[in-house]
């Protein structure tokens, strides 16, 4: 290494604030992620669906309904191992991208990035306006952070709430007390995340980075600085090393003379700083692979840049293994992507996925359960017929279900009653929210059984007397209970 | 006592005080420290004037805001009270049967009168309402003493059974022992045990008892032993026995009659209260 040229990493200075813009490919696919998911985030509450023959917001979470509405699905409580379904797809989808491209969530996906690509941007717009130290620019972003993270929490809270109504709602006060709670509190959260902590999030309180390493392998792709190009690092005007000039022509010299020695020349690296300057989590990606490294690939955009610049190839910071940053080319294995870790998780990726979309085609519009009232176990009437009661809670998703049917199988002689109801073929109304009835089944003293005996009750759509829901539940009769 | 000295291995200054050649480093409180404690007591005098808590002899000092935890308790009972009052209202001011008819009003009834009844009711009568053989009556079954439409359910809980409010129900089985012989009552508790049997009809005119019960209990039982609601006179022809059925049971409640009593609810709970408890006992099964 020629002395005085290069600074040691830990002597250079940290950058404060907004990382240099860099452009390029990586740039454009972040771009263009930022925009596409916050559009996804901003525009997905105020679109709207009919439902039932009204129109409604097409995805909300109505707490005190407790209803889940996608579009055209609607998710009750009993649905909650779906979540866990999908939250062990999203972890395996989340190991599978990180084990065959490394940290492209962190990169591209993760909030924590978008936003802060975002304010970000927001911060290179104004510094551009009023200059990098004028106080009345500090102002502005401020301010604009303090807007923006206003409206992430406003439309977060739009999720729970109509979102057409919300604004009104907040501002006269008739929203409810958990409205502003989340808002203020999501206010705040955005705010400090992404215009003060920023990359620090990744660096020292996300849990993502400290496990990445289990997941990462050989054949990982990750961003990577070939070390046997760039090295020794040194000014522009100290002649490149000569058998890096033509390593990509037709007859390349002898791989081994492409590694560094110690001659008066330089590497492909010109320490210019700009993959340092422009990297959103402020390391030195020469370092080799590290924490920091959220793998978006905008040092490869900065760096070849400069390539261009000086006229040289592309690539000497490129996603590529790790193994391939000493090596050269003639001595790299390609990366293999049918390994058993990704197609591990590509497998819980299917199991899972197949296992929600099996459970979403066949689940139950039908929510219904049946307790028998054991105090007392039965009730013996002035007749001496002997009748059990039970309490039945019913509810359903859709509205074409009006009046359902109560009848009971497997107990001869018995007849049943519903509370609400003295009509000789018991039903009751069924309106959109769940119903609670009190079940009579009555058997006339002679046929009453000794004991418990199973029987079954069967609830039909009175309409189309279609079966909606069957209950196994027993009878019991006098003198069974003693011995 | 010497002046303070500067220390120049500490870098501290002494604080002047000296036994045996030995000397004290001037440490003292952090000021913030210091200030907290000034703080805390401030807090403990602002406490105490507003708070109860200074007894004397014979009071204590109320505290200048005048809190205590019974007023606490109120305010909130009240503020629960409030949150009702939409139902609430319209219960107090409507009759039994037309609450009955609203499906809002009615699920609201049933809701509060399960909780009023569990919390009052449930100790005699069961938390299922099913009673207790030989003590109180089953409240889900068909038989009713004092009948089990709305108006009379209401009018049981309201004012309740062989008490001292003026309006309760008030009845009584004359004590049969000092009347009628040990051989006449057992004549008279085997014909009576032949009403719930519907096939002895024929059969039990010939019994030795049938003529003691015509002279004695068909004025009240009535001749088929159907009963007599407006008294609280119990159906004998079913096949509930509140007090037992078995021939030893009805024996010793001729010669010694047992009756029952209940509590008048509505000075109690409120007229409001005993309408819920009503809709929710009518809606048990037993309602007619």
């Amino acid at each position: 290494m020629h002395s005085g040229t290069v600074m040691p990493t830990a002597q250079r200075a940290m950058r404060q604030g907004t990382p240099h813009a860099a452009s390029g490919r990586f740039r454009r696919i972040k771009t263009f992620l930022t925009l596409f998911l916050l559009g996804v985030y901003f525009i997905t509450p105020w679109l709207r669906w009919t439902r039932n023959g009204e129109t409604a917001q097409a995805v909300i979470l109505d707490i005190p309904a407790r209803r889940l509405y996608l579009f055209g699905l609607e998710f009750w409580p009993p649905d909650l191992p779906l979540l866990l379904g999908l939250l062990i797809f999203s972890a395996a989808a989340l190991f599978f991208v990180t084990a065959l491209f490394g940290r492209v969530w962190c990169g591209f996906a993760c909030p924590q990035t978008v936003w802060t690509d975002m304010f970000f941007a927001i911060d290179r717009r104004i510094d551009q306006q009023f200059g990098r130290d004028s106080k009345a620019g500090q102002w502005v972003k401020s301010a604009a952070h303090v807007l923006v993270a206003f409206f992430t929490a406003f439309t977060f809270t739009g999720l729970f709430i109509d979102i057409t109504t919300l604004a009104p709602q907040l501002i006269s006060g008739a929203a409810p007390p958990a409205a502003y709670v989340t808002i203020g509190v999501l206010s705040f959260t955005t705010y400090m995340f992404a215009a003060h902590t920023r990359e620090n999030i990744c660096l020292h309180m996300c849990p993502w980075p400290r496990f990445q390493s289990a997941l990462l392998d050989p054949d990982t792709l990750v961003v990577t600085y070939q070390n046997w190009r760039g090295e020794p690092r040194a000014r522009a005007r100290v002649p490149l090393r000569p058998a890096l000039v033509d390593m990509f022509s037709e007859a390349p010299s002898p791989a081994a003379s492409l590694l560094a020695d110690n001659g008066p020349y330089r590497g492909d690296c010109v320490d210019c700083g700009k993959c340092v300057s422009s990297c959103p989590t402020r390391i030195d990606i020469r370092d080799g692979l590290q924490l920091g490294c959220i793998g978006c690939g905008l040092c490869i955009d900065a760096c070849n840049t400069v390539m261009d610049r000086i006229g040289r190839p592309h690539g000497l910071i490129k996603m590529s293994t790790d193994q391939s940053a000493l090596l050269p080319p003639g001595q790299q294995t390609a990366p293999r992507f049918l390994r058993v870790k990704p197609l591990m998780f590509a497998f819980v990726m299917l199991v899972s996925g197949s296992a929600m979309a099996w459970a979403i085609a066949t689940r139950s519009n039908i929510d219904a359960s049946l307790e028998h009232q054991r105090q007392p176990p039965f009730v013996k009437l002035s007749d001496g017929s002997i009748r059990n009661d039970y309490t039945l809670r019913f509810a359903h998703r859709g509205g074409d279900i009006s009046s359902v049917g109560v009848s009971v199988e497997g107990l001869p002689g018995s007849a049943v009653r519903v509370s609400t109801s003295d009509l000789p073929e018991p039903a009751f109304l069924c309106n959109r929210r769940s119903v609670s009835e009190r079940v009579m089944i009555t058997v006339p003293k002679d046929s009453a059984p000794e004991g418990r005996v199973p029987v079954t009750l069967v609830l039909t759509d009175k309409g189309t007397h279609a079966p909606l829901a069957r209950f196994q539940t027993y009878f019991w009769g006098p003198g069974g209970a003693r011995p | 006592m010497g002046e303070h000295r500067y220390d120049p291995v500490t870098g501290q200054y002494t604080t002047g005080h000296k036994w045996d050649g030995i000397e004290e480093l001037y440490t003292p409180l952090p000021r913030w420290w210091v200030i907290t404690l000034v703080i805390t007591f401030a807090i403990a005098i602002i406490y105490a004037l507003l708070y109860p808590g200074w007894p004397t002899t014979r009071f204590y000092f109320p505290g200048l805001l005048g809190w205590t935890s019974a007023g606490e308790l109120k305010t909130e009972k009240d503020a629960a009270r409030a949150a009702q009052a939409h139902w609430r209202d319209q219960i107090a001011a409507k009759p039994v049967s037309e609450i009955a008819q609203s499906e809002e009003l009615r699920t609201f009834a049933i809701t509060g009168g399960r909780s009023l009844f569990n919390q009052n009711c449930a100790a005699c009568h069961g938390l299922g309402a099913g009673g207790q053989q030989g003590q109180f009556p089953s409240l889900i079954d068909d038989d009713w003493l004092w009948g089990g439409k709305l108006d009379d359910i209401y009018l049981t809980i309201a004012h309740g059974i062989r008490n001292e409010d003026a309006e309760s129900r008030q009845s009584e089985m004359p004590p049969f022992g000092e009347m009628l012989s040990a051989e006449e009552i057992s004549a008279v508790a085997d014909y009576v045990l032949t009403l719930s049997d519907a096939k002895a009809v024929e059969g039990r005119k010939a019994l030795p008892g049938a003529a003691i019960y015509e002279a004695n209990c068909a004025g009240c039982h009535g001749a088929e032993g159907e009963g007599m609601r407006e008294m609280g006179v119990p159906r004998l022809k079913d096949q509930i026995w509140l007090y037992g059925d078995s021939k030893e049971s009805i024996v010793h409640q001729i010669g010694k009659p047992r009756m029952g009593s209940m509590p008048s609810w509505k000075p109690r709970l409120g007229d409001d209260a005993v309408k819920m408890l009503t809709i929710y006992v009518h809606s048990l099964g037993g309602g007619e």
